[in-house]
């Protein structure tokens, strides 16, 4: 039950959460509570401890326990950043059970389960993206979000169904059609071009709070189970059989890294830069994936795990100018230490040594060339387009005169910002204790990849 | 046999009403003619813990509906729905239907091969989709994702372990998609009445 523990202690909290929904102080402080504690028990958890819980088998994977800390140290980061600076009392039950639902999905093995609790963590924040209903858009953004989901989701669930029960030695269009499913499915969660209109919906109208706990904890959630599903659902030999379907994934990740990267270029606020910058890098994630290598694997993992934390970084302090701006456009002027927290994670998105994004953007790049110039090209050209959209936002943001500038008077997102750059650049000057778990999972997805 | 009929009758009742709260009964029905099915491939309990989600997601919608008279006119996008389905479900029933390995009878009401498991799940998966990509608000959103996840629940019976734990997982998974629909259908009313 150890393992097991963390996500029923969120899970309990949340249900709590919930019932004490308008007591925001109080909440605010069971919240931090709540995953303070949940933090210690990952962090003592020995790896490789298993368990059983009903018929189901559980583990405390080495990939498990790195992305558990550092999802609840965001999904920490983000509750306090709503108790001091945004205060909505239906977010901590939320940031709570997306919690819960991502220690459980790190810990549990069967795919069918995996996908289905993601599910209920990715539906969640619909109750947060909801707000100010009379005067914008935000409920048809949840709505849209809702469908996506489901449909995605539904799909994907239906393919490992049909996977799961179908006798080996399948004709390969079988094979073939229940990936493209899968793959189809993942491109709907994950938002990939084309499949992310919902995505630039909400980048819009939803609290940059709840986009926070979507793309900076749920979406890099969603990226390691794709990956989990892909080594436990015995659809990987197949796959190495059919290239095509390496192909097809390859594809999707490239238009999404290529496509994310040109519209967070042209994008004309900083919410939706920050979104498609996200997407931008979870298809190069994707096409660290469809290399299926071990650089490659490791720096997909990696660039999926620290996305979430600068885009929260990002997040958070984009939501900070808006407000202190309050609707003029967003300037240093209006919160200057929020402005650099915010051109801090714009150079960590891009992957700039030495952060700790450097390594898995390396990683895909370098084994992206090996499979093909034009992979590896379409690469570095998503990245210099993403660094010249964040150049942008930070001379836009900038472009106010420095005799003006004061620090504002409660700093949450700069000195969160702070925090986590302090943590990437710790984790660029020694990377070997981030790294070195994500290897142990692709060495465990290699074998299952070639299981003789 | 009788079992498919059954279920593409009530998946059309459900796609034709125009009321919130007719949905939220039809969909009883879908629950009642899926746990029929489901009963040839799981245990009781799977079964009970699947028709017990079912009852609480038409619940949530009944509740959500607030009075009889909210709802969304499904129009020409019925036919849309059945049509889809109509041609989808042979579609993947001959893509897939290596699943036994071996041709497989369709008895009157007895399914002992888990091809009338496998074709109701498939119709309510690809019936779901049709009604959700052609939905205009979030009544039929809502409406088509109920379908779709118990089209998955029927699918799921085919698969092996964990089958306890699955039937759990997708019975909360159906009850959070209620929530969330109804929590969506409210906010959308409360914007259009505005």
């Amino acid at each position: 039950m150890t393992v097991a523990a963390p996500a029923v202690l969120l899970a309990v909290a949340a249900c709590v959460a919930f019932a004490l929904r308008k007591r925001v102080a109080g909440v605010a402080r069971l919240s931090l509570g709540a995953i303070g504690l949940a933090f210690i028990a990952v962090s003592v958890t020995p790896p490789d401890t298993t368990a059983r819980l009903l018929d189901l088998d559980l583990r405390a994977s080495d990939l498990g326990r790195l992305a558990g800390l550092v999802l609840l140290a965001t999904i920490g980061m983000l509750v306090l950043d709503v108790f001091l600076d945004e205060p909505a009392y239906n977010f901590f039950p939320s940031a709570l059970l997306a919690g819960a639902v991502a220690l459980a999905v790190l810990v549990v093995s069967s795919p069918i389960v995996i996908l289905a609790l993601l599910l209920i963590g990715l539906l969640v924040p619909v109750g947060t993206f909801t707000y100010q209903v009379h005067r914008n858009r935000s409920v048809e953004a949840a709505i849209r979000h809702f469908s996506f989901v489901v449909l995605g989701g539904s799909l994907g669930l239906g393919s490992l169904c049909v996977a799961a029960s179908l006798p080996k030695d399948q004709p390969a269009i079988t094979v073939v059609l229940l990936v493209v499913l899968l793959f189809v499915a993942f491109a709907f969660l994950l938002a990939a071009i084309p499949f992310h209109t919902h995505a630039a919906l909400l980048a819009g109208e939803a609290p940059a709070s709840a986009l926070a706990l979507h793309f900076g904890v749920l979406v890099p959630v969603t990226f390691i189970a794709f990956a989990e599903i892909l080594a436990a659902s015995g659809l990987l030999p197949a796959i190495v059989q059919v290239n095509k379907v390496q192909d097809l994934l390859l594809g999707i990740g490239l238009t999404s890294a290529l496509g994310g990267a040109l519209l967070a270029a042209g994008a004309n606020d900083l919410r939706r830069l920050v979104v498609y910058a996200v997407i931008s890098n979870l298809g190069s994630a994707l096409v660290g994936i469809a290399t299926l290598s071990g650089p490659g694997i490791i720096g997909g993992i990696a660039t999926a795990i620290v996305t979430g934390a600068c885009a929260t970084q990002q997040l958070l302090a984009a939501g900070t100018l808006e407000r202190r701006a309050a609707g003029e456009r967003p300037n240093v002027t209006h919160a200057p230490l929020a402005a650099g927290a915010f051109i801090a994670g714009g150079i960590a998105m891009i992957g700039a040594p030495p952060l700790v994004t450097f390594p898995g953007h390396f990683f895909v790049d370098l084994i992206a060339y090996a499979l093909s110039g034009f992979a590896g090209s379409a690469l570095v050209a998503a990245a210099i387009l993403l660094l010249i959209a964040q150049l942008r936002a930070g001379v836009r943001l900038f472009a106010g005169s420095p005799e003006e500038w004061r620090i504002e008077p409660r700093p949450v997102a700069g000195a969160l910002g702070a925090v986590i750059l302090v943590v990437l650049l710790a984790g660029g000057i020694a990377p070997d204790p981030f790294l070195r778990p994500i290897a142990a999972f692709a060495d465990e997805f290699l074998k299952a990849l070639r299981p003789l | 046999m009788l079992y498919l009929g059954l279920i593409a009758l009530v998946t059309l009742v459900a796609n034709s009403v125009t009321r919130l709260r007719a949905v939220a009964v039809a969909f009883v029905a879908i629950t009642f003619v899926a746990s029929l099915i489901a009963s040839a491939a799981a245990t009781a309990s799977q079964v009970a813990v699947t028709a017990v989600a079912g009852l609480a997601s038409a619940g949530i919608l009944f509740v959500a509906a607030g009075d009889g008279s909210y709802g969304e006119d499904p129009g020409w996008r019925l036919w849309l729905g059945t049509f889809t389905a109509a041609i989808v479900t042979p579609l993947a029933y001959a893509s897939f239907r290596t699943i036994a390995g071996e041709p497989a009878s369709l008895p009157l009401v007895q399914d002992g091969s888990g091809v009338v498991v496998e074709v109701a799940g498939t119709w309510l998966l690809s019936s779901g989709v049709a009604i959700m990509l052609t939905a205009r608000s979030a009544v039929r959103v809502s409406l088509a994702a109920l379908v779709m996840v118990t089209g998955v629940q029927l699918l799921a019976r085919l698969a092996p372990e964990p089958r306890l734990a699955i039937s759990l997982a997708l019975a909360w998974l159906e009850v959070v998609v209620a929530l969330g629909g109804a929590f969506l259908i409210v906010n959308e009313r409360a914007v259009r009445d505005a």
